[in-house]
């Protein structure tokens, strides 16, 4: 009995721990978005005054309207697209097997141990080259055909019943409308996770929107937060506003599809 | 087929696909940048953006048709996208102007020749500290227009070291030794430790190694670590301040500034650039003033004269309007005594031009620092700091050094400290 007291107590205790450390820097940055830069550094941690103050001084920097449509058009068209051509993808790889897709599978998921950093400079001539520079196309396009989300999909389709194709079959259906018909509403699932995590991706991404985006009115709000901590004496009331700003999207797409999330993580077929 | 006629024909093929729709979209913002506008890449909002942003205002006054277009991007960020383009040898997203940090600039100009105009051609060098002339010169040529100034003084609380019986004379023309005693004294007789440092910054390392000439490299890309003798009395002189209990270990520049802005410390030996950090602290107007950098003991070429920071604009040689960009920074950055008065006052920067110091804002005289004629001082400085080649591992060096720092606080052996700075330089640069 005491075992288990001792027991709970300490899985408890542990799971407290693990709540704080991930639930503190959260909460640091929206009690930081409320208070001056300096009492950031001082280290004062309760919800301050100066949260109008900062986001005056966030609008007289950052055309925040440009800024956020930049981001939701780039995220929104990636993920679309990303969704779109990775899941056809992922789909046929599992569907219509043969050697040959086998070995490019395969060396897909070799590709994807090359890091992005590698690929970037021959990446950036060809978009140069094809006079997309500085274009939402250059950021989008390199990420449409995304080999995670094409092995992700290759996986959840594992789990897609060969009865219900067959059935399809019967009925008629060709390929491509039991593809959009019967696959993907039985899949709702996996394309919700799929969606968080690409969204997600492309909102955050940082590397190739700051190579390829020249002007300021193409930038995208990562970057914009970059060029807010530029300054020799930053200021973190700013910088942690626009943090919070641009981290309500992915909160926002997170929530409406939890649950779905869960599911398509878990691997759940409807 | 090489790799150059590969990606051409892919970019060919791929541009006749996609560039019929795509290119209209940046064809369309080409165009739309006017013939004569200037593109500058600086990251401070506070410091060098205003400061560029005045220098084209007062250009475009006299040049009408030259307007600028100043953009707000980090020094990582610029490092990263310069960096990228020039090496793709894809120049149509690269400015016509670019801030760079002079201990970097030898690594773009080795790695990149011929990317960036060569200003020594046109514009007077001799008219700028000779240092930051020599941070940006490569194969005879200098490539920079020098900007702000990071030349060193020793800013010190006058109330603290008066409690100790110290005056401004016992810090003129004193040696780093002598300063260990004055702090000893300091914190006896008041609790106050002599200064910060965090252990993650040699700043303070090399202000006293290159107030001898001397730095991590030898050529700009030997290491010069071992036989380095002002390196080795440079350490020496940390390892005395840290053992003695005077140096307050911090962590991160936040921390850095508190401990003298809280009135912790008693002294910050620094760049002038820390002058506006300084005086944010209004209420203690008159308690501050600032002395020339302690002398290193024992080391050939010894002088109270360094510097840590700065950096420098420059003009790309893929811009379109080379020609303007090199005759605005000749009118106003080469030539506006005016302009650095301005840039003084409004920006606290100290710019590299030497006959700015005749301005009136340079004459003035700061209550803040007693009435001492600050801007004199450090223009005079500023005038006989040692130049040195940073070359172009001077990152890799800085880190190598930082690596050991704690450990020499701790009272480790010197030599061997050494020993493993070289080693792990070394390592980095095969």
């Amino acid at each position: 009995m005491n075992f288990m007291i001792v027991r709970r107590a300490a899985v408890y205790l542990s799971l407290s721990i693990a709540t704080f450390i991930s639930i503190f820097p959260f909460y640091w940055m929206v009690v930081g978005a409320t208070n001056e830069s300096r009492d950031i550094v001082t280290g004062k941690s309760t919800i301050g005054t100066n949260l109008v103050a900062n986001f005056q001084n966030l609008l007289a920097q950052v055309d925040l309207a440009q800024v956020f449509w930049n981001s939701a058009v780039v995220a929104i068209a990636a993920t679309v697209l990303t969704l779109a051509v990775s899941s056809l993808a992922g789909y046929g790889f599992e569907i219509f097997r043969s050697r040959v897709r086998e070995r490019i599978f395969q060396i897909l998921l070799l590709l994807l141990s090359i890091p992005f950093a590698a690929l970037m400079v021959p990446l950036f001539v060809m978009i140069s080259r094809a006079h997309l520079s500085n274009t939402f196309t250059a950021v989008i396009l390199p990420t449409v055909a995304s080999i995670f989300i094409i092995f992700y999909f290759r996986q959840a389709t594992k789990a897609f019943p060969g009865e219900l194709r067959d059935a399809a079959r019967v009925d008629g259906l060709k390929e491509w409308q039991i593809f959009l018909y019967v696959y993907l509403p039985s899949m709702r699932s996996t394309y919700a996770a799929a969606t968080i995590i690409v969204f997600m991706t492309s909102w955050n991404n940082y590397l190739w929107p700051l190579i390829v985006l020249q002007t300021e009115d193409k930038k995208t709000i990562t970057l914009v937060i970059s060029s807010l901590t530029s300054a020799y004496t930053p200021d973190f009331g700013v910088i942690l506003l626009s943090t919070v700003l641009a981290t309500l999207p992915t909160l926002i797409i997170f929530f409406v599809l939890q649950r779905q999330f869960v599911q398509g993580m878990l691997g759940s077929v409807k | 087929m090489n790799w150059e006629e590969f990606m051409n024909l892919f970019a060919s093929r791929w541009s006749r696909l996609l560039g019929t729709t795509m290119a209209g979209v940046g064809m369309l913002t080409a165009t739309a940048v006017s013939a004569s506008e200037l593109t500058v890449w600086c990251w401070d909002p506070n410091f060098n953006i205003p400061a560029m942003t005045d220098a084209g205002a007062r250009y475009t006054k006299d040049h009408p048709d030259t307007t600028f277009n100043v953009n707000n991007i980090s020094q990582d960020d610029i490092n990263q996208k310069l960096q990228t383009q020039l090496l793709a040898g894809v120049t149509d997203g690269l400015p016509d102007m670019v801030l760079i940090q002079d201990d970097n600039a030898q690594r773009f100009l080795q790695s990149f020749p011929g990317a960036f105009v060569p200003l020594s051609d046109s514009i007077d060098m001799t008219k700028f500290a000779s240092y930051k002339v020599a941070a940006a010169t490569y194969e005879g040529k200098s490539y920079s227009l020098p900007f702000d100034s990071g030349v060193g003084g020793l800013f010190y609380r006058s109330d603290y070291l008066e409690q100790a019986g110290y005056g401004a004379d016992d810090l003129n023309d004193i040696t780093w030794d002598q300063l260990i005693k004055i702090g000893t004294d300091v914190k006896e007789k008041t609790g106050h430790q002599l200064l910060s440092m965090d252990y993650n910054d040699d700043g303070m390392i090399i202000m006293m190694m290159q107030s001898t000439g001397q730095w991590y490299l030898k050529d700009g890309s030997e290491p010069n670590i071992v036989d380095n003798a002002a390196l080795k009395a440079s350490l020496e002189a940390f390892q005395k301040m840290a053992q003695a209990g005077l140096v307050k270990s911090i962590t991160g520049w936040t921390d850095y500034t508190g401990s003298f802005t809280s009135g912790e410390v008693a002294a910050v030996p620094q760049g002038v650039w820390i002058t506006g950090t300084i005086k944010s602290q209004p209420d203690q107007s008159g308690d501050w003033r600032v002395a020339p950098l302690p002398k290193l003991d024992g080391v050939d070429g010894a002088t109270h004269y360094s510097n840590n920071g700065g950096s420098s604009w420059y003009v790309l040689a893929s811009s379109e309007h080379t020609d303007e960009a090199v005759d605005f920074l000749k009118t106003v950055w080469a030539g506006d005594v005016d302009f650095y008065q301005g840039i003084l006052v409004n920006q606290g920067a100290v710019g590299s031009l030497l006959a700015a110091r005749d301005g009136d804002a340079y004459k003035a005289s700061d209550d803040f620092f007693g009435g001492e004629p600050v801007w004199q001082n450090f223009s005079d400085w500023l005038s006989k700091v040692p130049s040195v080649n940073y070359g172009t591992f001077t990152p890799e060096a800085r880190a190598a050094v930082q690596a050991q720092l704690p450990t020499i606080a701790n009272g480790g052996n010197i030599d061997e400290a050494l020993q493993a700075i070289d080693g792990q330089l070394r390592q980095q640069i095969q």
